[in-house]
C-alpha cells in the first residue's frame, strides 16, 4: 500500500503546488562598501537589501514556516544583527559600529571604522575559521590586505565548491531565491587606480573608485569570483 | 395522500429489494447502517476498466505482494463487487454488534486468503461455514453468497470505582499489595545489608592495623555474614524468601481472581454463543419485526438508490445514551460529556450522508435532522437575509472564490443563551444547571442585540476577485560616475490577489466617526471617495468604504474606486446568486480561473504539463449549508467535473486524474 499512498501523496503534491507558487520567487542585493584612506584606516559597510520582495517577505513573516524552514521572526533578526554588533566590538581596532533594521523596506545595515585594513579582516577571520571547521568548508580566511608600502589592496577570496555542493542540496523551488540575487562591491581610494586584477570590474572615471556586481548564481557556481587585486598609485 | 405515501413507500421498498440485495439482512432496529453500492460504483466504472488503471494497477500489484500472489484481480478475490456491502451498528440494552456484509462471488477463493491457522479453525454448520474468536467475541460466517462479520461489544458493567465482578480492577488491589509487599522487603533488604556491610567496614576499620591475612579473613567473614544473612531470609535476587503468597490474605485474593477469570471465560463463552446465534439469524434474515427497508426514518431518509456509498445514523441522543455503558461504563464517571445534556441537545437528531458520482458533478450530501428545540435556535441564528447590494460589487468572470455568511446577529445572540442554557440545563455537577443561565441572563441584558445587529446584521460575503498585476515600490542603488552610492526608489509589477469584504451595517455614522478619528491621526487617508488605511507589515493597503447599506473592505483600489463613483462592473448569474443567497452559509471555488491565473513563468518546467493538465480538467468546487427546513440541515460539497474531455463520469475522472498526475 506504500506505492498507493505516495501516490496519493504526490497527487495531493500537484493540487497544493497550484496554491503555493506564488511564494517561490524572491530577490536580493549584497552591498559591500569600503572607503580606505591613505594609512590604511577607513570604513565599511554592509547593506543587505531584501526590498524588492518586501511584499512576499511581509506575508511570509506572517506565517511560522515555509517550505519547511522556520521564517524568522523580527526578534530573530534583531537578535542576529545584535549577535554581528557584538562580535565587532570584539575586535581591536573596530569602532563607531552602527546597526540599522528598516522593516518597512527589509534593508539591514552594518558599518563600522577601523584603524588598518588587518582589523577589518580580522572581523572574518574567525567566523571563517569556525564555518571551515564545522561544514569542513576550505575557504580562505583572509579576505582583505593593504600594503601601504606598494599601496596595494586586496579582496582575497578562494572559490570552494561546498558553495555549489550546499547550492544542489536546496529544494528546486528554494534555488530560485537566488536567481535575482547580486552582490556588489565598491571600494573607494583617496589616491588613483592603476590597475585590477578582476575583469569584472569596473574603474570609476575619476580612477578613484571601484566597483564589482555579479550576478549570485555566477557566484555560486564558480563562474565568477569577488576576488580583486587594486594597485594604486603612490 | 396516505395512499401516495403508501405507493411511494411500496415503490422505494421494491426498488431496493429487487436485486438479491443484503439490505434484507440489516434489521429494522439497525442504529447507523453504511452502504457501499458496488453496483452503482461498476455502472460508472467497470471492474475491466478499474483493473487497467494505473490505480488499479498499484492496487492490485500491492495486493498480490501482500496475499503471495493469491490475488491477482478483483476476480480472484472471490467477493462480488457488482453487488452493495454494507456495515450496520445494533445497539441492544447498552450492548453494541457491529456487523459487516459482504457479498461473494466465490466462497472458496475468499476461504484461500484464510492463513491455514485459521482454516484449521473453521467450523461448518449445513451450508454455512464459519469461524470464532472467542476473546474478542466476534464470528466470520459465509454461505455461498455472503460472508458476514459480526462483532459484539458487551456492556460494561463497572461502578463508580471501577470494579467489577467479571472485569473489575480486583487485580489491582492484589498487584498494588503485592507490590508493596515487594517494595517493603526491598527496602527491608536494603537496610539489613546495608547494616551488615558497615558493621563489617566497621570492623574491617578496626582491625586495620592487623595483618593482611587477618583483614582478609574478616573480608571473608563479611562476605560469609552477606551470604548467609542472606540465603536465611533472603533469595539470590535480593527478594525477601518468607513465602508472602502463600499467606491467607493472598491465598484468598489467588482465589477470588481464578474464579473471575472463570467467570470471565464463562461470560466469554456465553457473549460467543450470543453472537454466533445472531450471525446466524443475520444471515439468514428472516427478521419478524422486518428488516431495515420496514424502518420509515431509514427509507425516507436514504431515498433513491443512486447513490454510490450512504451512512445513516438515526436518533443520535437515543444511541449515545444508549451506548454509553458499553462506551464509558454503566456510572457514566468517565464520561466527558456527562456535564452536558446531550439528550436536550442532540436527542432525536438523525444524519445522513451520501455520496454521489454524477456525470458532470460528484457531490457528498449531509441531512441533519434535529430536534424541535434546536431546530429553532438553528431557525433564529440562521434566518439572516442576504444583502442585495452585495451583487452589485460583484463580477463573477473575475472571481476565484468567495465565501459567504448568512446568518442574523440579532437571532444568534438571542438563540445562543438559550442553546447554553439547555446545554447544561439539569446537570447538577458544580451547580451548573443554576450558574450558566444567570451568566447568559447577565450578557443578555448587558447585549442589546438589535444594537449590535444594527452595526453587523450577519449576511457577510468575502470574494477573492482574481489576481492583478500591480506597481510595488523597492529601494535600491544608484551609483554615479564615481560610484558614490544614492538611494532609490524603482516601481516593479507584482502579482497580488484582491479581495472585497462586504457586510451589511446600518451604522454609517459610527463608520465615519472612526475614519474621522484615523484621518486626524493619520493612520487612515481619503482620497478617490475611500478611506485608505496602511497596515504595517501587511504588503497591501486597506481600502474601505461605507455605500447604502454595506461596508466594503478591499485591497484594489481601483475596485473601491468604481464602486464608489458607481461604474463598477457587476456581473452575477442565478448560480452563484442562488448559491450566496439561499443558504446560510456557501464557499466557492474557481479552480480552472485560479490554475489559469498562475504566471507561467512562475511555473517550474517539471510542473508545467501537469498544471496544464490540471488547468483543462478543472471545474469549481462548492460547499453550501442550506437554510433550516422544518427540522432539517443539510450541507452539501460538490465537485464540478468537465464535459467534453474525455471522463464519461465523476468517477472515471478521478481516476483519469491519478493516472494523468502519477509518474
Amino acid at each position: 500500500m506504500y506505492r498507493i499512498r505516495t501516490m496519493i501523496k504526490k497527487f495531493t503534491q500537484y493540487v497544493l503546488l497550484v496554491f503555493s507558487l506564488a511564494l517561490c520567487t524572491s530577490c536580493f542585493e549584497i552591498l559591500e562598501e569600503i572607503n580606505l584612506n591613505e594609512n590604511g584606516s577607513g570604513s565599511m559597510l554592509v547593506t543587505f537589501n531584501l526590498s524588492k520582495s518586501k511584499n512576499k517577505l511581509a506575508s511570509i513573516m506572517l506565517l511560522d514556516s515555509v517550505n519547511g524552514y522556520k521564517v524568522p521572526s523580527k526578534d530573530d533578526i534583531n537578535l542576529a544583527l545584535k549577535d554581528a554588533e557584538n562580535h565587532l566590538k570584539t575586535i581591536k581596532g573596530i569602532t563607531n559600529i552602527k546597526k540599522t533594521a528598516d522593516y518597512q523596506n527589509y534593508i539591514f545595515t552594518l558599518s563600522c571604522d577601523f584603524d588598518k585594513v588587518a582589523s577589518l579582516d580580522a572581523v572574518f577571520q574567525d567566523l571563517i575559521k569556525q564555518q571551515n571547521k564545522k561544514e569542513k568548508t576550505n575557504f580562505n580566511t583572509s579576505n582583505f590586505s593593504y600594503n601601504s608600502d606598494t599601496n596595494n589592496f586586496q579582496r582575497l577570496f578562494s572559490y570552494d565548491s561546498n558553495i555549489k555542493k550546499s547550492f544542489y542540496k536546496l529544494k528546486g523551488e528554494d534555488r530560485k531565491i537566488f536567481n535575482d540575487a547580486s552582490y556588489t562591491s565598491i571600494y573607494r581610494f583617496k589616491n588613483s587606480v592603476k590597475s585590477v586584477s578582476n575583469t569584472s570590474a569596473k574603474v570609476s572615471p575619476n580612477k578613484k573608485a571601484v566597483l564589482l556586481k555579479i550576478d549570485a548564481m555566477s557566484l555560486i557556481l564558480g563562474e565568477k569570483s569577488v576576488a580583486n587585486t587594486i594597485q594604486l598609485s603612490k | 395522500m396516505k395512499k401516495a405515501i403508501l405507493f411511494t413507500s411500496f415503490c422505494l421498498t421494491a426498488m431496493f429489494v429487487s436485486a438479491q440485495d443484503l439490505i434484507s439482512k440489516i434489521p429494522s432496529n439497525a442504529s447507523a447502517v453504511v452502504a457501499l453500492k458496488g453496483k452503482n460504483f461498476t455502472e460508472l466504472v467497470t471492474t475491466t476498466e478499474f483493473e487497467n488503471s494505473k490505480l488499479g494497477n498499484l492496487f492490485f500489484k500491492e495486493l498480490t505482494k501482500k496475499t503471495d500472489g493469491k490475488v491477482t484481480n478483483l476476480e480472484s478475490l472471490g467477493v462480488d463487487v457488482e453487488q452493495n456491502f454494507y456495515y450496520f451498528l445494533q445497539n441492544e440494552e447498552g450492548s453494541l454488534t457491529h456487523t459487516f456484509l459482504v457479498p461473494l462471488k466465490n466462497k472458496e477463493n475468499i476461504v484461500a486468503l484464510l492463513p491455514e491457522r485459521t482454516q484449521e479453525r473453521v467450523e461448518a454448520d449445513g451450508n454455512i461455514s464459519y469461524f470464532t474468536d472467542l476473546y474478542d467475541a466476534a464470528v466470520t460466517m459465509w454461505n455461498n453468497e455472503t460472508l458476514i462479520m459480526v462483532i459484539y461489544q458487551e456492556a460494561n458493567t463497572y461502578d463508580d470505582y471501577g470494579y467489577d465482578d467479571f472485569y473489575g480492577y480486583d487485580d489491582y488491589t492484589i498487584t498494588e499489595e503485592a507490590a508493596d509487599a515487594v517494595e517493603a522487603t526491598e527496602d527491608d533488604m536494603d537496610g539489613v545489608i546495608e547494616d551488615v556491610v558497615e558493621d563489617a567496614a566497621e570492623a574491617v576499620a578496626v582491625e586495620e592495623e592487623i595483618v593482611v591475612e587477618k583483614i582478609e579473613d574478616d573480608e571473608e567473614y563479611i562476605e560469609e555474614t552477606v551470604i548467609e544473612s542472606t540465603e536465611s531470609e533472603y533469595d539470590e535476587n535480593g527478594y525477601y524468601n518468607e513465602d508472602y503468597y502463600n499467606d491467607d490474605y493472598y491465598k484468598k485474593q489467588e482465589e477470588r481472581r481464578l474464579e473471575r477469570e472463570a467467570k470471565q471465560e464463562e461470560r466469554r463463552k456465553e457473549n460467543l454463543v450470543t453472537v454466533l446465534e445472531k450471525a446466524k439469524s443475520i444471515l439468514t434474515g428472516n427478521y419478524a419485526q422486518g428488516s431495515i427497508l420496514s424502518n420509515k426514518d431509514y427509507v425516507s431518509s436514504i431515498g433513491s438508490d443512486k447513490e454510490e456509498a450512504s451512512f445513516w445514523i438515526n436518533d443520535f441522543g437515543s444511541l449515545y445514551m444508549e451506548a454509553m455503558p458499553a462506551i464509558f461504563g454503566s456510572s457514566g464517571v468517565n464520561n466527558p460529556y456527562a456535564m452536558f445534556n446531550f439528550d436536550r441537545l442532540y436527542g432525536g437528531m438523525s444524519l445522513t450522508s451520501k455520496l454521489n458520482f454524477e456525470e458532470d458533478k460528484a457531490s457528498i450530501k449531509t441531512i441533519y435532522k434535529m430536534n424541535d428545540e434546536m431546530a429553532q435556535y438553528h431557525k433564529a441564528m440562521y434566518n439572516g437575509k442576504m444583502n442585495s447590494n452585495f451583487f452589485k460589487y460583484f463580477n463573477e468572470d473575475q472571481i476565484q472564490g468567495y465565501f459567504a455568511v448568512n446568518a442574523s446577529t440579532e437571532g444568534t445572540l438571542k438563540a445562543y443563551p438559550q442553546m447554553i442554557d439547555a446545554m447544561f440545563s439539569g446537570v447538577e455537577e458544580s451547580n451548573l444547571q443554576d450558574i450558566v443561565p444567570i451568566t447568559t441572563r447577565f450578557i443578555s441584558l448587558l447585549l442589546d442585540e438589535e444594537a449590535i445587529a444594527r452595526i453587523i446584521r450577519g449576511d457577510m460575503l468575502f470574494v477573492m476577485n482574481g489576481i492583478e498585476q500591480k506597481e510595488v515600490t523597492y529601494t535600491t542603488y544608484e551609483y554615479d560616475e564615481n560610484y558614490e552610492s544614492t538611494e532609490v526608489t524603482k516601481t516593479k509589477m507584482e502579482t497580488i490577489p484582491n479581495f472585497l469584504f462586504m457586510v451589511t451595517s446600518e451604522e454609517k455614522e459610527i463608520f465615519d466617526r472612526l475614519m474621522r478619528i484615523g484621518a486626524k491621526e493619520g493612520v487612515v487617508t481619503f482620497e478617490n471617495g475611500f478611506y485608505q488605511l496602511n497596515i504595517p507589515d501587511v504588503p497591501f493597503s486597506l481600502n474601505m468604504l461605507f455605500k447604502g447599506n454595506t461596508l466594503l473592505i478591499g485591497n484594489s483600489a481601483k475596485d473601491l474606486m468604481a464602486i464608489s463613483n458607481g461604474s463598477f462592473n457587476a456581473k452575477v448569474s442565478s448560480k452563484h446568486k442562488k448559491l450566496i443567497a439561499k443558504n446560510s452559509g456557501s464557499i466557492y471555488i474557481n479552480g480552472k480561473y485560479i490554475t489559469k491565473s498562475i504566471p507561467s513563468d512562475m511555473v517550474p518546467e517539471a510542473y508545467k504539463e501537469k498544471l496544464n493538465y490540471i488547468s483543462n480538467n478543472v471545474e469549481d468546487i462548492e460547499f453550501k449549508v442550506g437554510k433550516m427546513k422544518g427540522n432539517v440541515l443539510e450541507g452539501e460539497f460538490i465537485l464540478n467535473t468537465p464535459k467534453g474531455k474525455g471522463h464519461k463520469n465523476s468517477l472515471a475522472y478521478f481516476i483519469n486524474m491519478i493516472d494523468a498526475l502519477i509518474d
